[in-house]
């Protein structure tokens, strides 16, 4: 059975489109990469396949595991096993990270995994503080992330976890990539702008280039941070479509 | 005494400084008693407001007051088997001098017309609780105070006293049955921490949409003390008024938690004041006020420092559940000294649909995002809150939640 499957997919946010019919496929395990400039809908992308409000699919669809997901509510898709890492997760005031935590991992049973997850991303300091209430860069990333994974996910989709943030914390973070990965069989699709974080995580499956609301081109992510480094984003655009 | 009577008599007209002001003379006042087994017909009543804030009749009571009748018998020996006293106020005025010499020392008669009124016509019901020096009283002490009926005035007068070095748990609820049309309560606390002694005040309020409340309280906190109070108030009222004060000595310190969850079209009007009055004396103010219908909460606090190297911060935060309602914030930071630290923050916000929507994308129903976002925002750590206490707070967290949500 396919794992996810995004099929020609339009989608836009009030009434601009943004994005113009993208294809992709995610088999069970694999970690996807999506790469392209600002402003051309990589978060958009994430955000239709949770099903966020503020998207509004137009055409196409989601298919998870083999089931239609295309309008079901975001809770819906998450109990199936999808969760979204944001790029800038919202403040709650007067509300604890622990409480969060908490919450989250009872819901998802686990608990077990809590204290290791605590650890590995260094947050215990954290845990008593206003959730993402005045938190640097990296203890935001680090916060989400945890919270995405105690959700024990099929899929993990990571909105730019590496932005913003300090070389130690991107340590932490490949980590519990890795965590994810190999011990809950969590399933990745990052969006990332400096392709920093990929150091950390090992193999990558897939890398995309999301252009203009489509995605241009797919291959390694060695061979594509390469023509981006020598031709820029729109270069490799044209590359490609020269190619074509 | 004949002075005080002076005082209160010429300040039967004086409003509060704060909430609105009421028309006393339209309230009845029964004959004030010193009962002793509670009548059956009366049970009942008491049972059903009980637990609305959260307690149960097997709770160890140290003073029952309904109405004006006064019940205290049950808990006395377990008590008095740590030297302890608990008695009604009207019984320990003629048993102890120290009684006499405490009650009405704190809070004067001619504060306002409701101080006037209890003096003069309250009977001196309320409870008074003696601690002596040197104990760790292990169990709380459970008072109740529960209006049944609609045209009548509830008057309290309560006293406690720490001693030097003893740790003591004060829990009170206060409450009506459900959907009691009016009525007034009006209590007197008069509270003294003895030098490095602990007290933990807990007052777990549930009233009706037609009763007045108006309570009145000090604390007087020795050298090296600790005063803990833990108000939470979930119910609909009428109005309710209330600004305690404590006045800290040297390396006294308290921390004052306010949880106000407003409904209905109620007044409430609470706050509290701590008055840094020694060196090294400390104050944490936090409130956590949620409105809803057509509710007014105005939170006040206030820090006045007097002395060198006195620190004080007050937190105060609103969450307004629809547009009619309204959070008023007044946070208040006076000093006369140089070395002392005083800071506030305060917030008043909405739950944010981005908020809910992130908690949705975790898994969450919309129901179970509000409740979790409520439930979080109203939970106040107070590690010093014995652990029987903090379940009774957890039970009305519940209740304020579930009601806040549907």
């Amino acid at each position: 059975m396919e794992f996810l499957v995004v099929e020609n997919l339009v989608a836009g946010i009030n009434s601009t489109v943004v994005l113009k019919g993208v294809n992709l496929e995610i088999n069970r395990g694999e970690i996807h990469v999506i790469v392209g400039p600002n402003a051309v809908g990589k978060s958009t992308l994430l955000a239709a396949i949770m099903g966020l409000s503020h998207v509004k699919i137009l055409k196409g669809k989601i298919v998870f595991e083999g089931k239609d997901i295309t309008n079901l509510k975001p809770f819906e898709r998450a109990r199936l096993g999808i969760s979204l890492g944001y790029q800038i997760p919202p403040e709650f005031r007067g509300v604890k990270l622990r409480t969060l935590v908490e919450e989250v991992a009872g819901k998802y049973g686990c608990m077990k995994y809590m204290d290791t997850l605590i650890d590995f991303l260094d947050l215990r300091d954290l845990l008593d503080r206003e959730a993402f209430r005045g938190f640097s860069g990296g203890e935001r990333k680090r916060a989400e992330l945890l919270l995405t994974f105690l959700q024990k996910p099929k899929l993990a989709m990571l909105d730019e976890p590496d932005s913003g943030v300090d070389i130690e914390s991107i340590k932490l973070i490949g980590e519990a990539i890795k965590f994810a990965k190999n011990e809950l069989n969590t399933s990745i699709l990052l969006v990332t702008h400096t392709g920093e974080i990929l150091r950390e995580i090992g193999r990558i499956d897939s890398t995309h280039v999301l252009y203009d609301g489509r995605i241009v081109y797919s291959g390694s992510s060695e061979e594509i941070f390469e023509k981006i480094r020598k031709h820029g984003f729109k270069g490799v655009v044209e590359v490609e479509r020269v190619k074509g | 005494m004949n002075e005080l009577r002076d005082r209160a008599l010429k300040a039967l007209r004086k409003p509060a400084k704060y909430g609105p002001d009421l028309n006393l003379d339209k309230f009845e006042v029964d004959k004030p008693v010193v009962g002793g087994e509670l009548p059956r017909e009366v049970a009942s009543n008491v049972e059903k407001a009980f637990t609305r804030v959260g307690l149960s009749t097997t709770s160890p009571l140290g003073y029952l007051q309904v109405n004006e009748e006064a019940y205290y018998s049950a808990f006395q020996k377990v008590f008095s088997k740590y030297g302890v006293k608990v008695y009604p106020l009207k019984i320990a005025l003629e048993k102890f001098s120290l009684a006499r010499e405490l009650a009405w020392s704190l809070i004067p008669p001619d504060t306002d017309k409701y101080t006037a009124k209890a003096f003069l016509e309250g009977g001196e019901l309320g409870y008074f609780v003696y601690v002596p020096p040197g104990v760790n009283l292990p169990i709380p002490v459970y008072t109740c105070l529960v209006l049944t009926s609609e045209k009548k005035v509830q008057y309290t007068h309560n006293v406690v006293y720490v001693d030097r070095g003893s740790v003591a748990h004060v829990v009170t609820g206060c409450s009506v049955p459900h959907g009691l049309k009016g009525g007034l309560h009006i209590g007197i606390s008069e509270f003294f921490v003895g030098e490095n002694a602990k007290l933990t005040f807990s007052m777990l309020h549930a009233w009706s949409s037609g009763v007045h409340v108006r309570p009145r309280t000090a604390v007087k906190v020795k050298e090296g003390g600790e005063y803990l109070s833990y108000y939470v108030i979930y119910s609909p009222v009428a109005s309710l008024q209330s600004y305690p004060i404590v006045y800290l000595n040297g390396r006294a310190s308290t921390q004052m938690v306010s949880i106000v969850a407003g409904e209905g079209k109620g007044i409430y009007d609470v706050g509290g004041k701590a008055v840094l009055e020694g060196v090294e004396s400390s104050a944490e103010i936090i409130s956590r006020v949620m409105a809803k219908d057509n509710s007014i909460i105005y939170s006040r606090s206030e820090i006045e420092a007097l002395e060198e190297d006195s620190r004080g911060h007050i937190e105060c935060l609103g969450l307004l559940l629809n547009e009619n309602a309204n959070i008023k914030t007044i946070p208040v930071l006076s000093s006369k000294v140089p070395g002392a630290q005083l800071t506030h923050e305060a917030a008043i916000g909405m739950i944010a649909d981005k908020q809910i929507e992130y908690l949705m994308s975790k898994g969450f129903s919309e129901e179970e995002a509000r409740a979790l976002i409520l439930k979080g925002f109203i939970s106040v750590e107070a590690p010093k809150i014995p652990r029987t206490v903090k379940r009774e707070i957890d039970r009305l967290v519940k209740i304020i939640v579930e009601k806040a949500v549907g």
